[in-house]
């Protein structure tokens, strides 16, 4: 690596500064825990780095109106730890508390988790499944999209190089909602993602599931929501013959998806969401009550 | 009566300096000038090569390219067989052969130097799957066969046991290759004293077997040849052969200065013997109280491209498929077989961790049809004091297996 | 090249990195403090960790410009002047936690991030708090029980 530069920054105006200046040729640094290793293997390149990660006005978690919002280098422990989130949507404190270990969760953030855009990202599903709003900010001023559109491909994320993604914010909980999340990997810890599932949903009257969003990782190129799962449940009335039956629903989708893939993705996969959707469900139905 | 040690919790000699950070592990060891080493490996399991290093010579800090024109004596080492080149003269016989060690006057340098020599490779083809080998259709070491090693083990007659047994269990089973994962990478420093003697400090399991190998292939008498051991991080079997050794002694000989080198978690992967894989094709017989009567074994251990231990890994093999039990008829053929995989050698157990998954599943078959529990069967067949193994040793010392059986037992509540 | 500050051990140091160092190799290289180790530089070993800010890091995932003004604290920072050990070394020293002892200096640290967020952890506690550190030898039974007993120790006030 030619890296010709590093900067600390302190103030997000410095490091809008530096990228509106610098541009292609300069790199947001966060926790790292990604891109230095990248860094090593010449996977990437840059010339300037900016770290981030002690910017206080990138780390916070807080309620803005009707919205809790999280700060792009906000650490997972942190995210893991917030009494802000609520305890409906206790999921994407597990999501983040599931993330590699202690040492990782210190370090990485959130907003690294996003923009580094592997499939098994562990906070996206939990993030998609709140329906989460990417705030995105430059020198020229602010822009906000759908968390769910901020992805081209695996590892790439719609920002152009004088941005940085600013923050990701969702509508807090109400009455009736709750958010699930359950992570399949080789170990308890340090296991990247094999499957990770979120599920929000939203109870009306009679046990029926008004709104449902579900939440993906580890099954497509990017974390993704699941709309024909999605589709299938939503309006029907919550007890086991639609838990299982959208449970299978989720197995032929993913049969069809991954039909080209591996063993390993294409005959485990389809058989283990099952187990897995099913258990992000059931917490999450739990959590509205 | 009473004991120093027997018995009481002893504070580790080494204790101290391990949990204050102060034990000195080679890659701790940092001396003035000490110049860097990086290993060239090949990428290809099988091919003939040849090497361009006129660009990564020219590299500014680079001191000097080692090759295998560079070795000053024996080419070549080997706990039993030395089948290994220090450098490889012309063909590579599996991935991460070593082809080169650049010198340079830093890591960085010494790493951009390593990417640029170039290496051209003719190709051959290649065998991975041992029983393929034993054909010896592609030969891993010309003019050996593949196969190097057959142990036989035949007591009684096993057609009769077979014969006269109620039930019989036949399956094939087998190991995967396994690495030490041992936490501390390769590592290790050399330099040359006033006297001319040479030494090597590294983490190693064999420093006075690695001086004589260092002797050979330096060309000089082993009493020139100092090893030094100092802490070592994990072994687990992966450091009885020569990793760096031989490659950081060449380099402070002809560099004069200190040469350390230390290796990357991958290359450490790349660099050591793993444990055997294998091939286990057993038959077990028992009569109606379940009481053994015969087994049949064949046993292919994939040592890769070396030979390392696997003599006395497929050996140790050979003889614990009985498992700890009194079996009177036997028939083992435990052979070990050159591939172009990753060389297999010594890991914990050395040849005894793998058959017991064949053995034992096995005993509980035998249970399972049979209807009397995987206990029982065993308590039935074990070891005792005074018992002849299948391999004719007669166990005069204390055997306590079916005590042990049992308080396992009884703590699951299975007897 | 790049100057920096940082405290480590409780001494400010004033250094100057190059651009692509880690802190890893500011904390052994060039300072010395080589008890933090490289077991496999990227991040799922645990060896390299020390304590940063009151929080247990891989310093092999943090780039050393990034510790600019940082409080870091290796395993060389435990033991006082006088030869006392920190009731964490000696609690692993007495329950024979130490094998080959390359992951001793991070579990040891490891087990004083968790102790001093958590005095007085369940056993499931202490394996989370030790879940990013990898140890091949001791099979980790007797190192949970080195930091329970140490635990005990500090409780106690130090031993
Ligand atoms: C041992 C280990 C285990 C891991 N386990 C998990 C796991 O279980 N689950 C999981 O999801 N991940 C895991 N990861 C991956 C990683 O920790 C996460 O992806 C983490 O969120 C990355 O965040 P960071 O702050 O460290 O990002 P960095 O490494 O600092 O950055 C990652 C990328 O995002 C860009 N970036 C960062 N912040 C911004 C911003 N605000 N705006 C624009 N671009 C930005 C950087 O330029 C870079 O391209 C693991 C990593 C390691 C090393
Ligand atoms: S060397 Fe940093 S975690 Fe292994
Ligand atoms: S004591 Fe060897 S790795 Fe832990």
């Amino acid at each position: 690596m030619e890296l010709k530069e590093v900067i600390k920054a302190r103030t997000l105006e410095e490091v809008l500064d530096v990228l509106d200046e610098k541009g292609e040729k300069a790199k947001v640094i966060a926790g790292g825990t990604d891109l230095v290793i990248q860094l090593r293997e010449g996977k990437v390149n840059p010339e300037v780095l900016v770290d981030i990660s002690d910017v206080a006005e990138l780390c916070f978690i807080k309620e803005t109106g009707d919205f809790i919002e999280i700060g792009a280098a906000t650490r997972f422990v942190n995210i893991k730890e917030s009494p802000v989130i609520g305890k409906p949507f206790k999921g994407l404190q597990e999501a983040a508390g599931h993330v590699g270990s202690p040492q990782i969760r210190n370090l990485g953030t959130v907003g690294g988790n996003i923009c580094n855009a592997s499939p098994a990202a562990d906070t996206v599903p939990a993030l998609l499944a709140l329906d989460a709003v990417a705030v995105i900010k430059s020198k020229q001023g602010t822009r906000e999209m759908p968390l769910e559109d901020i992805y081209i491909d695996r590892g790439k994320v719609k920002l152009e190089p004088q941005e940085i993604l600013y923050a990701v914010k969702f509508l807090k909980p109400q009455p009736g909602q709750g958010l699930g999340f359950v992570k399949l990997g080789l170990r308890k810890a340090l296991a990247i993602s094999t499957i990770s599932l979120a599920v929000f949903v939203e109870r009306g009257e009679n046990e029926v599931i008004k709104n449902i969003r579900i939440g993906s990782g580890a099954l497509s190129r990017f974390p993704v929501r699941e709309r024909e799962v999605e589709d299938f449940v939503k309006g029907k009335k919550m007890d086991n013959t639609v838990i299982e039956e959208a449970a299978e629903v989720f197995g032929q989708v993913l049969e069809k998806r991954l039909a080209t893939r591996p063993p390993v993705e294409k005959d485990f996969k389809p058989y283990a969401i099952k187990g897995v959707f099913k258990e992000a469900l059931n917490k999450a139905w739990q959590r509205t009550k | 009566m009473s004991f120093n040690v027997i018995g009481k919790s002893v504070i580790r000699v080494d204790g101290l300096a391990k949990v204050t950070g102060k034990a000195v592990y080679p890659q701790d060891i940092y001396m003035d000038g000490m110049l860097y080493g990086k290993t060239l490996r090949s990428t290809v399991p099988h091919a003939y090569f040849t090497l361009d290093t006129s660009k990564a010579e020219k590299i500014e800090g680079v001191v000097r390219i080692f090759t295998a024109k560079d070795v000053p004596g024996h080419n070549a080492h080997g706990v039993l067989f030395k089948d290994h080149e220090v450098f490889c003269a012309q063909k590579v016989r599996r991935i991460g052969d070593p082809l080169a060690f650049v010198v340079a006057t830093s890591e960085k340098i010494a790493q951009k130097a390593v990417e640029a020599i170039e290496v051209k490779y003719e190709e051959l083809p290649a065998v991975f799957d041992p029983v393929e080998a034993m054909k010896d259709e592609i030969k891993v070491h010309d003019g050996t066969s593949n196969i190097i090693y057959h142990y036989k083990l035949r007591k009684g007659n096993i057609e009769e046991g077979f014969a006269k047994s109620h039930v019989v269990v036949e399956n094939v089973y087998k190991t995967s290759m396994v690495d030490h994962a041992f936490l501390q990478p390769e590592a290790g420093i050399a330099y040359v004293e006033e006297d001319g003697t040479i030494v090597v400090c590294a983490a190693t399991q064999y420093p006075h077997f690695d001086q004589l190998e260092i002797a050979e292939a330096m060309g000089v008498p082993a009493e020139k040849v100092k090893v030094i051991n100092p802490a070592v991080g994990g072994a687990f079997g992966g450091r009885e052969d020569i990793t760096l050794q031989i490659h950081l002694a060449i380099a402070a000989v002809a560099t004069g200065g200190p040469v350390k080198a230390v290796y990357s978690r991958e290359e450490s992967f790349v660099a050591h013997s793993k444990r055997h894989p294998e091939i286990i094709k057993i038959k077990t017989g028992a009569d109606k109280e379940g009481k053994l009567l015969a087994l049949e074994a064949e046993i292919i251990a994939d040592t890769g491209a070396y030979a390392s231990w696997a003599i006395n890994v497929t050996r140790k093999s050979g003889i614990h498929v009985t498992g700890p039990y009194v079996i009177p008829n036997v028939k083992v053929d435990a052979y070990a077989v050159y591939t172009n995989n990753p060389f297999c050698g010594a890991m914990r157990g050395f040849g005894a961790t793998q058959v017991p998954i064949a053995t034992e599943q096995q005993m509980d078959m035998l249970a399972e049809k049979l209807g009397i529990s995987p206990v029982e069967i065993r308590l039935k067949n074990a070891f005792t004091k005074g018992s002849e193994t299948a391999n004719g040793q007669i166990l005069t010392e204390s055997v306590p297996l079916i005590t042990c059986i049992k308080k396992v037992a009884d703590a699951l509540e299975m007897a | 090249m790049k100057k920096i500050s940082l405290t480590v051990n409780g001494k400010l140091y004033q250094v100057e990195v190059e651009e692509d160092m880690r802190l890893l190799d500011l904390l052994r290289d060039k300072l010395g403090f080589t008890g933090v180790k490289e077991g496999c530089s990227e991040g799922e070993c645990g060896a390299c960790s020390v304590i940063m800010d009151g929080k247990l890091v891989t310093s092999c995932l943090i780039m050393a410009f990034q510790a600019e003004g940082k409080e870091i604290i290796t395993i060389e920072g435990l033991q006082k002047e006088d030869g006392t050990l920190h009731p964490i070394q000696q609690a692993f020293l007495e329950e024979g936690a130490v094998q080959c002892g390359f992951c001793t200096p991070a579990m040891v640290l490891a087990a004083k991030a968790l102790l001093d967020k958590n005095p007085h952890p369940t056993d499931e506690e202490i394996k989370e708090g030790i879940s990013g550190n990898l140890c091949r030898c001791t099979g980790y039974a007797k190192i949970v029980s080195s930091v329970k007993k140490a635990a005990e120790y500090l409780n106690k006030g130090g031993k």
